[in-house]
C-alpha cells in the first residue's frame, strides 16, 4: 500500500507540473485536464483486491518512477519500415505520444475528411471535438482513463462526413523510442463516422527498443446511423513496457463496428474495449488475438453492452501462451431489459504451449431480456500430438507442423482484416512467434 | 521394399501394454497386401509404427525400408523416403487449405528426394490430374484440410493426398470403413490407378468387400499382436464366412507368425 501511495504522489506531481506548462494553449483542453486531474485525485488506483484486477499485478507500474515522455530526449531511428503501403498519404505518426508532423501525411484522404492533431485543432473552438471527446472513452470510476485525460494534449481526430466511403485505410502509428529512463506517455484518438460513412483504421503501437515505459492510450469511436468502421489494433510494444488501453465505441442504428485487436508485445498489457449500442439493429465485432511468451501478461476485459433490440455481436478471442506467460480474459455481455432479439456470440479459446503458462478466463453474461440468443464458451488446450503426427507423416518437419497448427489456430481471428499488408505482417508475426517458441523448447 | 522383423511394440506411456508381439512381414515392390483381423489385434498400431507415431515404443525387432532400419527416423523423414499412411481418422486443420498443405508437403518431399519443387501454378495443374483419380472437384483444393468434410470426403482426401505425394509404400488404415458403395468404388479405383510395379500398398481392413475391387496378392490375419495366418485372397473370403475364431488356436501356438 505504501508503494501505491508513493506512486500516486509521484504521478500527481508530474501531472500538476505538466498541466502548468500547458495552460493557455487550448482552453478546452485545459478544462478537460483540470477536471480529469481532479478525478484522478479522488479515484483510488486499482490493486489485486479489486475484482477486476485480481489476476494481474500492477506492482511494476507502482514501484517505479516514470518520467513524462515529453521531458525525455528522443532519438528516433528511421521508422519508414513500419509504414503500411496501403496507407501512403493517410498516416499520422506519434513519437512517445507527441505528434510528428514530419512523419505524417494525409494528402491521400478525400478533402472532406477532417484529420489532424487534437492539440492543434482545439487551439480554437472546435464544437465537434468538444461535443464528443471523452464521451465514449472516459470510463466512469476508472482512474486510467481519467489519467489519460489529465495528460491530454496531442492526439488523433478524424471526422468522416455523411455518406463518404474512405477507401484508403488510415494508419495511426504510435512509436515509442528507446530511452535511458522509464517514461510515461499517453495518446488519445477520436474517430467520428457520420451517417452512412465508411472508414478503416489501423491503430498501431510499436516499441522501437527493449526499454521500459508506460503507455496509456485511449481510443474513442462514434458511429452514426449506417456507418461502417473497421478498426484493427496492433500492439507490439517493447517486451518491458506496460500498455494499458481503453477503447470506447458507440454504435447507432444500422451501423457496423468491426474491431480486431492483436496483442504481441508489452510485459504487461491490459485492453478494455467497451462497445455500447445506441439504438436498435446494430452489428459489432470485438475479435482478439493474443500471442505471448516469456513472462508476458496480457489481460483483456471487454464489455459488450446490448441496450436495444436487434443486435448481432461477435467476440472471438484467441490466445497462444508459451513460457511463463499469463493470459486473462473477462468478457462481459450485458443484455438490458427490453433489448430483445439479441444474437450474441462469445468464445475465448486458449492454446497453451508450455507447462508454466497460465490462463484465467471468465465469460460473464448478464441478461435481463428474455428473447435473446447468447452463445459463449471458453476452452484451454494444447497442440494435439495426433495433429502434429498427421502433418509430419505428410513430410512436414516438427517446426513446420507446429507452425502450421498455430497459424491455423490464430488465422480465424485475423483473416477478416482487409488491409493486405496488415494480414501479411500478422502472418509474419505468427511465424516469428512460432519460431521463438520452438527455439525456447529446445533450450529448456 | 519393407521388412518387418520380429517387431515388438508397447505403448510409450505404459510399457506393460504390449500391442505387437513379434510381427514378421515382408513386402516387395509391386505387391498389394491386405491385413485383416479383429478389433484390438494391432493392425492400426502396425501402420502407425511404420509411419513413426511417437506414442509407441519399439522394444524389440526392426523395420527395414529399402534395406535400412527406419526406427530412428522421425515421421517426416520416413515420409521423405516415400512412406505414406492414410489415416483411419484424418485430422481436421481448419484455416489451412488442402492446396497449401499439399504443396508444402509435396515440395518438402521433392526437395529431400532431389526432385524439382513446383510453384503454385505448376502445382495446381499437377494436383488437378490427381483430383480426377478420386472424382473430386477443383474447389476441394481451396477447402481447409478435412474441416467439415464428411467421413467419405475425408477418406477420399487421404487417397488424393497419396496420389499427390506419390509414395513408394502406402499403408491405408481402414480407408474403406464408413464408405457407401459408390464412394468405396471411387476410392478403390483411385488406389488401383496409383498402384504399379514400383509401389506397394498395404490395406488394413475389417471387411472383405474392398477386396472385391482391389485384388490383393497377399492377405494376412493379425490376432493378438501377431500375424496368425497368411494366404491369398481366398483367405479373406474364408474369414468373411467363418470369422476369426478358427484362427485363435493357430495364434496361440505360432511363435513368430508367418513370413512371406
Amino acid at each position: 500500500m505504501t508503494t501505491l501511495k508513493q506512486t500516486k504522489q509521484t504521478f500527481l506531481q508530474d501531472l500538476l507540473d505538466f498541466q502548468g506548462s500547458l495552460n493557455g494553449k487550448s482552453q478546452f483542453l485545459d478544462k478537460v485536464r483540470l477536471k480529469a486531474a481532479d478525478e484522478v485525485r479522488n479515484t483510488p488506483f486499482p490493486h489485486k483486491k479489486d475484482e477486476d484486477w485480481r489476476f494481474i499485478s500492477l506492482r511494476e507500474l507502482y514501484s517505479e518512477d516514470y518520467e513524462l515522455a515529453a521531458t525525455v530526449d528522443v532519438s528516433l531511428p528511421d521508422i519508414s519500415d513500419h509504414y503500411l503501403p496501403e496507407s501512403k498519404g493517410a498516416r499520422m505518426v506519434f513519437v512517445n505520444g507527441t505528434f510528428s508532423r514530419e512523419h505524417s501525411s494525409t494528402e491521400a484522404l478525400p478533402e472532406e475528411v477532417e484529420i489532424g492533431n487534437l492539440a492543434d485543432l482545439t487551439a480554437d473552438d472546435h464544437p465537434l471535438i468538444e461535443e464528443h471527446l471523452g464521451k465514449y472513452g472516459n470510463f466512469e470510476g476508472d482512474v486510467f482513463s481519467s489519467f489519460n485525460a489529465a495528460f491530454l494534449d496531442d492526439g488523433v481526430f478524424i471526422h468522416v462526413p455523411e455518406n463518404l466511403k474512405v477507401e484508403v485505410p488510415v494508419h495511426l502509428l504510435f512509436v515509442q523510442t528507446d530511452a535511458d529512463v522509464n517514461y510515461f506517455s499517453t495518446s488519445r484518438s477520436l474517430v467520428l463516422a457520420d451517417a452512412g460513412s465508411e472508414v478503416t483504421i489501423v491503430e498501431d503501437y510499436i516499441g522501437l527498443g527493449d526499454n521500459k515505459y508506460f503507455n496509456l492510450p485511449v481510443f474513442e469511436v462514434n458511429l452514426e446511423e449506417e456507418a461502417y468502421v473497421k478498426h484493427t489494433k496492433i500492439q507490439r510494444e517493447s517486451k518491458k513496457a506496460i500498455h494499458i488501453a481503453r477503447t470506447g465505441a458507440s454504435v447507432a442504428r444500422h451501423a457496423n463496428y468491426e474491431s480486431y485487436t492483436i496483442t504481441r508485445g508489452a510485459k504487461l498489457s491490459r485492453n478494455e474495449p467497451r462497445i455500447s449500442q445506441r439504438d436498435e439493429e446494430v452489428e459489432f465485432t470485438v475479435d482478439g488475438l493474443v500471442l505471448i511468451d516469456g513472462e508476458q501478461v496480457s489481460d483483456t476485459h471487454s464489455v459488450m453492452d446490448h441496450r436495444f433490440s436487434h443486435a448481432d455481436s461477435h467476440q472471438l478471442h484467441k490466445c497462444v501462451i508459451n513460457g511463463k506467460a499469463h493470459s486473462v480474459f473477462n468478457g462481459k455481455i450485458f443484455v438490458r431489459k427490453d433489448a430483445q432479439k439479441i444474437d450474441s456470440f462469445q468464445e475465448n479459446r486458449n492454446l497453451l504451449l508450455s507447462r508454466k503458462g497460465l490462463v484465467n478466463t471468465k465469460p460473464q453474461l448478464e441478461i435481463f431480456a428474455d428473447d435473446v440468443v447468447c452463445t459463449h464458451g471458453a476452452t484451454v488446450g494444447q497442440l494435439e500430438e495426433d495433429e502434429v503426427f498427421y502433418l509430419k507423416s505428410r513430410g512436414l518437419n516438427d517446426q513446420q507442423a507446429r507452425e502450421l497448427l498455430i497459424y491455423a489456430f490464430a488465422l480465424e481471428t485475423i483473416e477478416n482484416i482487409t488491409v493486405d499488408s496488415v494480414q501479411k505482417l500478422l502472418v509474419d508475426e505468427v511465424h516469428r512467434y512460432t519460431e521463438r517458441q520452438l527455439d525456447s523448447q529446445l533450450t529448456t | 521394399m519393407l521388412e518387418i522383423k520380429d517387431l515388438h511394440v508397447c505403448v510409450e506411456e505404459d510399457p506393460s501394454e504390449k500391442i505387437l508381439k513379434g510381427v514378421n512381414l515382408t513386402i516387395n515392390k509391386g505387391e498389394i497386401h491386405a491385413i485383416m483381423g479383429p478389433n484390438g489385434s494391432g493392425k492400426s498400431t502396425l501402420s502407425k509404427v511404420v509411419a513413426g507415431h511417437e506414442a509407441y515404443e519399439v522394444t524389440q525387432g526392426d523395420i527395414l525400408f529399402e534395406g535400412e532400419s527406419i526406427l530412428d527416423l522421425d515421421p517426416d523423414e520416413r515420409a521423405h523416403k516415400g512412406i505414406f499412411l492414410a489415416f483411419q481418422y484424418p485430422v481436421e486443420v481448419p484455416g489451412v487449405t488442402n492446396k497449401n498443405l499439399l504443396r508444402q508437403a509435396y515440395n518438402t518431399i521433392a526437395k529431400e528426394q532431389g526432385r524439382e519443387e513446383l510453384d503454385p501454378i505448376e502445382f495446381e495443374d499437377y494436383a488437378a490430374e490427381k483430383l480426377e483419380l478420386v472424382d473430386m472437384k477443383k474447389e476441394f483444393m481451396d477447402r481447409s484440410v478435412n474441416a467439415g468434410f464428411s467421413g467419405g470426403e475425408k477418406k477420399r482426401n487421404e487417397i488424393f493426398q497419396m496420389a499427390v505425394l506419390n509414395p513408394r509404400l502406402s499403408f491405408l488404415d481402414e480407408t474403406d470403413s464408413g464408405l457407401d458403395i459408390d464412394a468405396l468404388k471411387i476410392v478403390a479405383n483411385g488406389i488401383n490407378q496409383i498402384a504399379d510395379e514400383d509401389r506397394a500398398v498395404v490395406m488394413v481392413t475389417h471387411y472383405q468387400r474392398i477386396l472385391d475391387y482391389i485384388e490383393p496378392d497377399y492377405v494376412h490375419v493379425m490376432i493378438d499382436g501377431r500375424i496368425a495366418k497368411s494366404g491369398d485372397k481366398d483367405l479373406a473370403v474364408k474369414l468373411e464366412d467363418q470369422g476369426y475364431d478358427w484362427l485363435s488356436d493357430t495364434a496361440s501356438v505360432s511363435v513368430n507368425g508367418e513370413q512371406n
